[in-house]
């Protein structure tokens, strides 16, 4: 099946478990907040996140035009559209694809600037997060000072959708137990966590 | 049993080990509703070339977080996520008392099981041991299948091995080896309504029907030998002469016992001349008797020999004569005047006989010669049949305590002499038939204060290497001296309220404070908890119904000539026929 990619920045900086792509406020309308994406290197290597962040970054001018009494509708327009400052989308590495296996460990290398982001198809969603016994929570897990919850709320409502799609009812239950037994002992967060995800039933 | 077998049929594991050793018990996580497992059931666990043979002891709930716990989150969390948090956080884990241990071998079809199969020629043949490494983590914990409990417990036979009940769970049949149980003295034990004296019932026809012991029964309540009736339902009780016509000896003691519609075959009536002192010291306590009676009696003995008892009733007590000058002495015919002849205190003397006095108005104590019926019952023990000697309008504990002791120390004197003769050629043909003594209200015989002077604990101790061994059918335990319950092989027991009559049961065996709670939990007239030496592990089983449907299953057995001819002579046809 031909997997139509959808483009959603380009990269600005990268490490091994997180990258930073760029796109213009007028692209902003497809990512959202734990989507499944990935940047394809040269070398075949394919390498997935999650996007745990999106930033709108300020500058002078919005900040003029902020303190501004009243702002005329095509000041607001040309700044979405025509500034320069790119929206930062965060993502969270998760996995990654070689010789068509998936692995939902870290690449070997991160993704180089300027390359692209692209979002994945509902398919391509499914397939990442089939495989194998969730393993890429790990890395959801591991992180600090983020809406944890969230991330994990949004992914699973777009994963679930997937995998639905594809007649398997099974892998949202699956992935909620999975992240029971993940968090068990720490009751704080399996709470706050599966009060998020109250809101899906 | 090949122990592939049991692994042929699904059979899924309830749980996993996590923890616990041989002093702690295992610790079982469980992965099925926690209402689908008891206590006591009977688990297996293989782990590595063992099979491991354990029995639940407790169970408890766990939480990964106390908090988990406290916290009702199936009223805040949808239902689906609130069962997952429970599934994963929520659990119960079993205490499990590893019991047994069998090797099993590497698993059939890989590389070493071929070799192992060459050091173990006929694994079928593995015999259980006891207990001595773990399971590994995570080993699976199944309960036990019906080929499982037939492995430990043995196979109905319709002879020795005797199905005495199912497991609780399942209802797998749950069996006793007859023979181990008669080799040494065993107790059925239970409060009033536990359903011990069905159980006993049960049990004795078992032994009856395989045919290898004899047994004396002594039935204080006359409800061994012929039909009775349930006090609960009314129904009628067959009774053991019924059943087992020709092999089972009436004996009524004295001479109008009430059989109802059957007659005794015996009637026993006790001759002076077999009583001995002995005899008298022994009801101690019921004739009140005093620390001067030892002496008395030895003095009446060896002066009278065995005419003593006779002799001693005959005097008079008080009697005097004047002589010449007006002095009153004790007159010759007088217990006085014999005590003062024999070197014995008057008063002690005239105490004794006084005391004695309550035995001459006993109609089954007649001053003949020889006694009636006493030697008979020996004969027919020894000749392998069955005696139920019913006490009829004498019931007391005088009575009871008396004619046991008397009964009991002719035939240990008749079965020690058989086995030395034995032991002379150690010829099979020569070899003592083995006995079993069954002694209802076994405390008032082996209480602590009586043990001692009773032939009873002897024979607990001691007449195991004579053929000779108890069944004792008591509710108060904790009453029998503490020596004697050390030795009964196997324990059967219902249920049982008093902490100290659960603590006698248990007394010398390995896991008591495990089968504790057992004990004081089994379910009245239903349930019993098997233990001891005689049975390869504690198990709790739902005991038999003695039944019609016991009757028909234990004597329609098929096969062996040798069977059809028991059948044929139990039913009648041939009745007169020396077995």
């Amino acid at each position: 099946m031909e997997i139509r990619e959808i483009q959603i920045g380009k990269l600005l900086r990268a490490d091994n478990s997180h990258f930073v792509a760029g796109c213009r406020v007028k692209e902003l309308g497809a990512p959202a907040l734990g989507a499944l994406c990935k940047v394809s290197l040269q070398d075949g290597l394919q390498i997935y996140g999650l996007i745990s962040n999106i930033l709108i970054m300020d500058d002078g001018l919005v900040r003029q035009l902020v303190s501004g009494v009243s702002l005329p509708a095509e000041y607001t327009a040309d700044n979405r559209y025509n500034r320069n400052l790119p929206v930062e989308i965060n993502v969270l590495t998760v996995g990654f694809q070689q010789d068509g296996v998936i692995f939902h460990r870290l690449p070997p290398r991160p993704p180089l600037s300027l390359d692209v982001l692209q979002l994945c198809e509902a398919s391509e969603v499914a397939r990442f997060t089939g495989t194998g016994r969730f393993g890429y929570f790990r890395h959801i897990l591991r992180m600090v000072d983020s809406p944890l919850e969230e991330l994990l709320v949004s992914h699973l409502a777009q994963a679930r959708a997937a995998h639905e799609a594809q007649g398997n009812a099974q892998w949202y239950p699956a992935a909620c137990q999975e992240l029971i037994t993940l968090l068990r002992d720490d009751y704080v967060r399996l709470a706050s966590v599966l009060n998020a995800l109250a809101e899906l039933e | 049993m090949d122990l592939s077998e049991t692994e042929n049929t699904f059979n899924p594991p309830i749980g996993y080990v996590v923890g616990g050793g041989l002093e702690a018990n295992l610790q079982v996580r469980l992965t099925v509703p926690a209402q689908q497992v008891q206590e006591g059931a009977f688990v297996v666990m293989d782990s590595g070339a063992w099979r491991f043979y354990g029995l639940v002891t407790d169970l408890q709930l766990g939480s990964t977080d106390p908090r988990f716990a406290d916290e009702q989150s199936e009223q805040r969390l949808p239902p689906r996520l609130a069962n997952l948090l429970h599934g994963q956080t929520l659990f119960t884990n079993l205490a499990v008392m590893p019991a047994l241990m069998m090797e099993r071998g590497p698993e059939p079809g890989s590389p070493e099981y071929a070799s192992w199969r060459q050091t173990h020629a006929e694994p079928e043949k593995a015999k259980p041991l006891t207990v001595k490494t773990i399971p590994s983590h995570h080993a699976p914990v199944k309960l036990a299948d019906e080929a499982d409990i037939a492995q430990i417990f043995g196979k109905e036979n319709k002879a020795e091995i005797f199905r005495v009940g199912e497991t609780r769970e399942q209802g797998h049949p749950v069996c006793l080896d007859l023979d181990k149980l008669i080799q040494r003295s065993s107790g059925i034990f239970g409060t009033t309504g536990s359903g011990k004296s069905f159980l006993a019932r049960m049990i004795l026809a078992g032994i009856i029907h395989a045919n290898h012991a004899s047994t004396l029964i002594f039935d204080m309540h006359n409800e061994y030998g012929p039909d009775g009736t349930s006090s609960d339902t009314g129904a009628e009780v067959p009774g053991l002469k019924g059943k087992f016509s020709s092999r089972v000896s009436l004996t009524g003691l004295g001479r109008d016992t009430d059989f109802g519609r059957l007659n005794a075959d015996i009637t026993l009536e006790i001759s002076y001349q077999d009583l001995y002192p002995e005899d008298i010291l022994q009801l101690t306590e019921e004739l009140n008797l005093k620390e001067t009676t030892a002496s008395t009696l030895d003095a009446l003995f060896h002066q009278f020999h065995k005419d003593w008892f006779s002799q001693f009733l005959s005097m008079e007590s008080g009697t005097q004569v004047e002589d010449e000058n007006g002095n009153k002495h004790p007159a010759p015919e007088s217990v006085e005047f014999w005590a003062d002849q024999a070197g014995i205190n008057r008063m002690a003397a005239s105490a004794l006989l006084s005391k004695l006095g309550r035995l001459k108005n006993k109609a089954y104590l007649v001053d003949r010669k020889e006694s009636s019926g006493l030697d008979q019952i020996v004969n027919l023990l020894k000749k392998g049949e069955h005696v139920v000697l019913s006490f009829g309008r004498f019931d007391s504990d005088l009575d009871y305590l008396l004619v046991t002791n008397l009964i009991t120390r002719k035939i240990r004197s008749a079965w020690e002499d058989w086995t030395t003769e034995y032991l002379k050629t150690r010829e099979k043909a020569k070899e003592p038939r083995p006995l079993v003594i069954v002694v209802e209200e076994a405390h008032k015989l082996l209480n602590r204060e009586m043990a001692s002077q009773t032939i009873f604990s002897t024979i607990a101790r001691e007449m195991r290497k004579y053929y000779v061994t108890l069944l004792i059918i008591d509710q108060r335990p904790s009453q029998i001296d503490d020596e004697v319950m050390s030795q009964l092989g196997t324990r059967i027991s219902g249920s049982l309220g008093d902490e100290d009559d659960i603590s006698a049961v248990l007394s010398g065996l390995a896991g008591r404070q495990a089968l504790k709670g057992m004990l004081a939990k089994l379910q009245p007239k239903e349930e019993v908890l098997m233990l001891g030496w005689g049975v390869p592990m504690p198990i709790p089983i739902r005991s038999r119904r003695y039944d019609q449907t016991f009757w028909v299953e234990l004597l329609s057995e098929t096969g062996t000539k040798k069977n059809l001819e028991e059948r044929v002579k139990r039913l009648g046809w041939a009745s007169d026929d020396p077995e």
